[in-house]
């Protein structure tokens, strides 16, 4: 074991599993692969197929919207410290530089067996490997008197799209004083430290714009992501404002109302002037379409990304069973890159190595004072392992703080670049 | 940061002189390499460190000198560099995976 390391015995083992495929290739036609969603996961698995395979593989992207606004720093929009129009990007990179072929289409059903997707306008396209990164659908009953029907009224602002905008319009016009509502969701779901994140944001909005506003999180879990630095955070920056009640203190949240903005607890009745309410969630229904779901998610295998059901379908992002990695934007990139390898390998021989991910989570509390999370995981038998892990410290200096936050408007620009470009 | 650069690179090249310790010589790092896999590898890099153009924080690695690139590897994984994500990243790479980095990243075209 000590003349061949690791990485070139799996490459050799690949090199030859790949000479074995390929007679099921028809020789000389170009293989193809087909991507579903190109936010996080999808994007960057196309991009990475087409770029290190250099024609060699052909690359369709089926991608219902045509600007993609980014969920991560939609947080840091409603903050007021950016602008909406800076989470947005376009595919045009992609088309153009990297040659994928870009498809603006709802995908509606998979037929594995025949390896075809079908698109809204009732076209197929056929695949050799499909990649499948939908990201989330809302479970809306999950929340009683919640439905998509009020979902204006009471935003959950949790997808890409204009949600956001019209919370961000609601916090900005909440009367004077008045009481804001977030309802965070049950695990598991996208961005752990997300609901908090949001909470810190819209604090600050209010120091600026509606000092005496309240804030109330009615939260279904009993802790939460980071949550000693985000309660240090509050204490510090918004000392009153902002009151955060467990499922063991509430006992539940009942029902919501949102014509009387009402919150019905065992504990109380809580009235609201604007809210945020998110509900419990699952992967993206094509996933489901697809059939490579085991309840509300999808198994991968830790190696590579493939569906447990279906060795031809990658399951990336959200909508995986990727434990022990959290549901972020980082980690489905991450992913992605292990998929990409392991697709280009099982399509033309390229070397596949082995599989490493990691991830970072930036949260912002207050005007430079940002805190992180993060970990580096390898592939084990049944799950993604945690090899280390850190995380920002109680007593960190404000430089490190400040630090942090430049740091993640760096990896901003470096993620989107590393998807869309 | 530039000047905390050179400092590291020529302190870890004295130790070298000094320990003749072999897994510190940079060189020896660098011919352990595979750009192939360093391209791999480097995937997980561009995450973070934009290709091109500049950034405020988080520095432009391409184009970089490879034994500088080692240097400030090796001194992210021994901790003696603090930034927690670095030495998050650098700790689980070894000796010819840093190598293949190095490789990697010093023939890509700095930013112009
Ligand atoms: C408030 C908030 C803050 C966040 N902050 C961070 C952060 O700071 N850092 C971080 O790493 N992550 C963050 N995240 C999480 C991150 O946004 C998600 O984890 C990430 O987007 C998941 O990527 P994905 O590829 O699984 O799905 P998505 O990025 O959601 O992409 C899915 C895409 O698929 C498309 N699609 C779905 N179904 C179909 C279909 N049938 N046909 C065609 N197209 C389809 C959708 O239009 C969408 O563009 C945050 C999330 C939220 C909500
Ligand atoms: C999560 C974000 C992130 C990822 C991923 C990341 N880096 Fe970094 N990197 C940083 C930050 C932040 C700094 C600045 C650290 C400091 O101030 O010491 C940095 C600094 C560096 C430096 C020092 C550059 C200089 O000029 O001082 C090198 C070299 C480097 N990284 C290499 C890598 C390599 C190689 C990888 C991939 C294997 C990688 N980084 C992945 C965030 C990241």
């Amino acid at each position: 074991m000590s003349k061949i390391s690791r990485r070139a015995f799996t490459g050799i083992a690949a090199a030859s599993a790949a000479t074995l495929a390929f007679p099921s290739i028809s020789l000389g036609a170009v293989p193809k692969v087909v991507v579903i969603g190109g936010g996080a996961g999808g994007a960057t698995a196309a991009r990475y197929i087409a770029k290190d395979s250099g024609g060699a593989v052909h690359v369709t992207l089926v991608e219902a919207s045509k600007r993609y606004y980014t969920c991560f720093f939609s947080n840091i929009y409603l903050g007021g410290f950016r602008n909406y129009g800076s989470i947005g990007h376009n595919y045009y990179g992609l088309a153009v530089n990297q040659g994928v072929n870009v498809v603006h289409e709802w995908a509606v059903s998979v037929n594995a067996a025949t390896k075809r997707v079908k698109l809204g306008s009732g076209n197929t396209i056929s695949y050799d490997k499909l990649v499948v990164s939908p990201g989330i659908d809302l479970k809306y009953d999950s929340i009683s008197g919640y439905s998509a029907a009020v979902q204006d009224q009471m935003p959950h602002a949790w997808k890409s799209g204009t949600q956001v905008q019209l919370l961000r319009n609601q916090v900005m016009n909440m009367k004077e004083g008045g009481t804001f509502v977030m309802v965070p969701p049950p695990n598991p779901y996208r961005c752990p430290p997300g609901p908090y994140e949001r909470v810190s944001m819209i604090a600050h909005q209010f120091t600026q714009s509606n000092p005496t506003a309240k804030i109330v999180i009615l939260d279904p879990k009993p802790k939460f992501s980071k949550q000693g630095l985000f309660e240090a955070g509050w204490q510090k920056h918004y000392p009153g404002m902002i009151e955060w009640i467990s499922s063991e203190d509430h006992g539940g949240l009942k029902n919501v109302n949102a014509s009387t903005m009402e919150f019905e607890t065992d504990l109380d009745t809580f009235k609201a002037d604007a809210a945020c309410v998110v509900p419990a969630q699952k992967a993206g229904a094509i996933a489901m379409a697809a059939g490579v779901n085991n309840g509300d998610w999808c198994p991968i295998v830790p190696a590579s990304m493939q569906s447990q059901a279906d060795e031809n379908i990658y399951v990336l992002g959200d909508a995986s069973v990727a434990k022990s990695m959290p549901k972020s934007g980082f980690s489905a990139n991450s992913q992605a890159k292990v998929a990409a390898n392991h697709i280009r390998g099982a399509l033309t021989g390229s070397k596949v190595f082995d599989a490493r991910y990691s991830n970072t989570c930036w949260s912002l509390i207050a005007p430079d004072d940002d805190v992180k999370v993060g970990a580096s995981y390898v592939a084990g038998a049944e799950a993604i392992d945690v090899e280390s892990k850190f995380i920002s410290q109680a007593d960190d200096s404000s430089e490190t703080r400040a630090a942090n936050y430049q740091e993640s408007i760096d990896w901003y620009n470096g993620i989107t670049a590393d998807m869309f470009s | 940061m530039k000047i905390l650069l050179f400092v590291i690179f020529f302190l870890t090249s004295f130790s070298k002189f000094a320990f003749s310790d072999e897994h510190s010589d940079e060189q020896q790092i660098i011919a352990m390499g595979d750009i192939e896999y360093g391209e791999y590898l480097g995937a997980e890099c561009a995450a973070c460190h934009l290709q091109t153009g500049v950034s405020e924080g988080i520095p432009v690695i391409n184009g970089i000198d490879a034994e500088v690139f080692v240097a400030l590897m090796l001194a992210y994984r021994s901790k003696l560099m603090e930034n927690p994500v670095m030495q998050m990243i650098a700790g689980r790479l070894d000796d010819e995976q840093i190598g293949s980095l190095a490789l990697y990243f010093s023939k890509l075209d700095p930013p112009k």
